[in-house]
């Protein structure tokens, strides 16, 4: 834990980013939104309903790390010109992923937030470049890392001067596979212990399964989580990428409904 | 070459072919203006044997005979159509441009080199209206500008007042990881510093934010981008890549119309041009006249006339029908050395 001087909780007050009304960290935060901006039409769709919904900010990738290099790779600045439309139409805040060190730049023009993906959480060079912007950084969990190599490479975005990280559990690579990944769940209270800095939940990556996706959301509201990331397509049949774990708008509109309560009853519980 | 690089080519000539035929109409509208007709058939059969000369294997004399021949039938219904000009200063897609398209879509934009030109082409009728920028809010007034309507024989017919919203366009297809030049005119470059500058893109002054659009479409250099409107995007088959790239959204630029007729509308709003007597007092006695009547001042200038002489610019909100703004109008003209009514009409804003 040495090495943990920005990240680590000793004597720090937990951290509060503020992103445009909202308080990460302090107000539950649900990021819902498409897997893959794939046109303006689905985006604006998606977005709408996720706005009704009653999520807080659009998530939606427009450069996309696929297993392939055959699969779709998304619109590039062109899906970001989407979603800058889609926060002016919703005024939702705008979380997409940043992939390239030379994109960094380019992504901070568009998005509220920048998130970092699974596959690039020790891309160091990645981590410096989004260490110097002044936009919050969405840092997910390695699938195959550890939380405290997790929680070395928020040292890498805070040492570069960015101190607004979010940490995003969403699932590690174990022997089962009837899920997609595993999700780790005691991951948020140990984040809790360990750090000053908000953690929030990604089931949908996690289970990759729509049936699964309810239950682990409110186990991990119970388990202290400050929000959740939630993969939501209009028609899941036609999407481009991960159409197997997304739900559809309506299942969103339930869900919410459940994790608002939830929310509430989670109030009276801890103070 | 692949098949893909054969495709943009052939993209870029198609956009070139329409340009120039745009061009040609242009040219066509305004013979028609001026009231020398060409002699058609002369010209028909001029083109037609220089064509049959220059044309090759790939294009025979009778596809060209042909394709001219349209080109020209279609020239020739230009006049039953009754389009109305209005010249701007700048190329296609300059703000001027974007201002009068929001002030009447209907009317054909004509783009002059110089402001005179937009003023002399009003005044000798080739143009029906004229478009030219008078202020702005970060620059200032356009001091040439205001030389030219004190000498022109003209009436404002409306005003407009644009937000100027700068974008970045670059080539179609172009990544935006190789980009390192921005060309644009030095004052939209300054106005989007900071932008460049969190971009790592080196700015580099062009005469004109349409006409460096214009150039990126035509010569394609290296890793360059322009800051210009969105029209240019349209105008020029670029591709917008990002939107509202200034630094501060106060960027506003107010234009007005002219015509060689008075407005007949009433209008709301009224511009004046007078000069007074080089004494105490005089100045504030023209503007006492409009204090007593409550009318509300938009715009005072004062322009040099001759060393030491001044003449003023003034714009109140008001209408032709008003009582109150025909008397005001009438006690001015008796305490002013110099007075003339540039017109009512009325002003529209855009965001």
């Amino acid at each position: 834990m040495n090495n943990l001087k920005l990240v680590g909780s000793k004597n720090k007050k937990r951290t509060i980013i503020k992103i445009d009304n909202l308080e990460v960290g302090k107000d539950l935060i649900v990021i819902a939104g498409p897997c893959s901006v794939e046109s303006e039409e689905q985006t604006m769709i998606t977005a709408q309903k996720v706005k009704e919904a009653g999520a807080h900010m659009l998530r939606g990738g427009a450069f996309k790390p696929r297993t392939s290099p055959y699969a779709f790779q998304g619109l590039g600045i062109k899906g970001l010109r989407i979603l800058e439309k889609a926060k002016q139409v919703t005024g939702l805040p705008i979380v997409t992923e940043v992939l390239d060190p030379r994109d960094v730049s380019w992504v901070c023009e568009f998005a509220d937030v920048l998130q970092i993906g699974t596959r690039n959480m020790q891309n160091f060079s990645l981590l410096k470049e989004v260490g110097k912007v002044n936009k919050p950084v969405l840092l997910k969990r390695g699938m195959y890392s550890t939380i405290v190599e997790w929680l070395g490479s928020a040292e890498y975005i805070m040492n570069e001067g960015n101190a607004n990280v979010i940490l995003c559990e969403r699932g590690i690579r174990t022997f089962e596979t009837y899920t997609r990944n595993t999700l780790d769940l005691s991951a948020v209270p140990a984040i809790k212990e360990l750090t000053h800095l908000p953690v929030i939940v990604d089931p949908s990556h996690a289970t990759g399964k729509p049936s699964l996706i309810e239950p682990m959301c409110l186990a991990a509201l119970a388990s202290g989580a400050d929000g959740l990331t939630v993969e939501v397509h209009h028609n899941p049949a036609e999407a481009l990428s991960d159409k197997d774990q997304a739900l559809t708008p309506k299942e969103f509109t339930l869900l919410m409904k459940k994790i608002k309560k939830l929310h509430t009853f989670m109030g009276t519980l801890n103070y | 070459m692949s098949l893909d690089d054969i495709k943009k080519k052939l993209d870029k000539i198609d956009f070139q072919i329409l340009k120039l035929l745009n061009t040609r109409m242009e040219l066509d509208l305004k013979s028609n203006k001026i009231g020398k007709h060409l002699e058609d058939s002369q010209l028909t059969a001029d083109v037609i044997e220089k064509i049959r000369i220059q044309s090759g294997a790939l294009i025979t004399p009778q596809f060209c005979e042909k394709l001219f021949k349209d080109i020209i039938s279609e020239s020739k219904k230009l006049p039953s159509k009754g389009y109305q000009l209005i010249g701007f200063q700048g190329d296609h897609g300059a703000y001027s441009e974007v201002a009068s398209r929001i002030w009447n879509k209907n009317l054909i934009p004509i783009p002059c080199n110089e402001f005179t030109e937009v003023f002399s082409s009003v005044t000798s009728g080739l143009f029906d209206f004229g478009i030219v920028p008078v202020e702005n809010t970060l620059g200032g007034i356009v001091s040439q500008v205001n030389q030219l309507i004190l000498n022109a024989d003209l009436y404002v017919i409306g005003a407009i007042e644009l937000s100027i919203h700068h974008c970045l366009l670059g080539l179609p297809g172009a990544d935006h990881r190789e980009l390192r030049v921005v060309y644009s005119h030095y004052q939209a470059l300054e106005q989007c510093h900071h932008f460049l500058l969190r971009n790592k893109l080196e700015p580099v002054p062009y005469y004109d934010t349409a006409g460096a659009a214009k150039m990126l479409a035509e010569k394609a250099p290296k890793a360059a981008a322009v800051v210009a409107s969105n029209l240019c995007a349209e105008l020029y088959n670029l591709e917008i890549i990002k939107e509202n790239i200034e630094d501060f959204n106060q960027n506003k630029t107010r234009f007005l119309v002219f015509a060689k007729q008075e407005n007949k509308a009433a209008g709301s709003k009224c511009s004046i041009i007078f000069s007074t007597e080089h004494k105490a007092g005089t100045l504030f006695r023209v503007l006492e006249v409009f204090a007593s009547k409550g009318l509300n001042l938009t715009r005072i200038e004062s322009i040099p006339n001759q060393l030491g002489s001044f003449v003023f610019f003034l714009d109140f909100e008001g209408s032709k029908n008003d009582e109150n703004v025909v008397k005001a109008l009438e006690e001015v003209k008796k305490i002013t050395t110099k007075f003339r009514l540039m017109g009512f009409y009325d002003e529209c804003k855009e965001e």
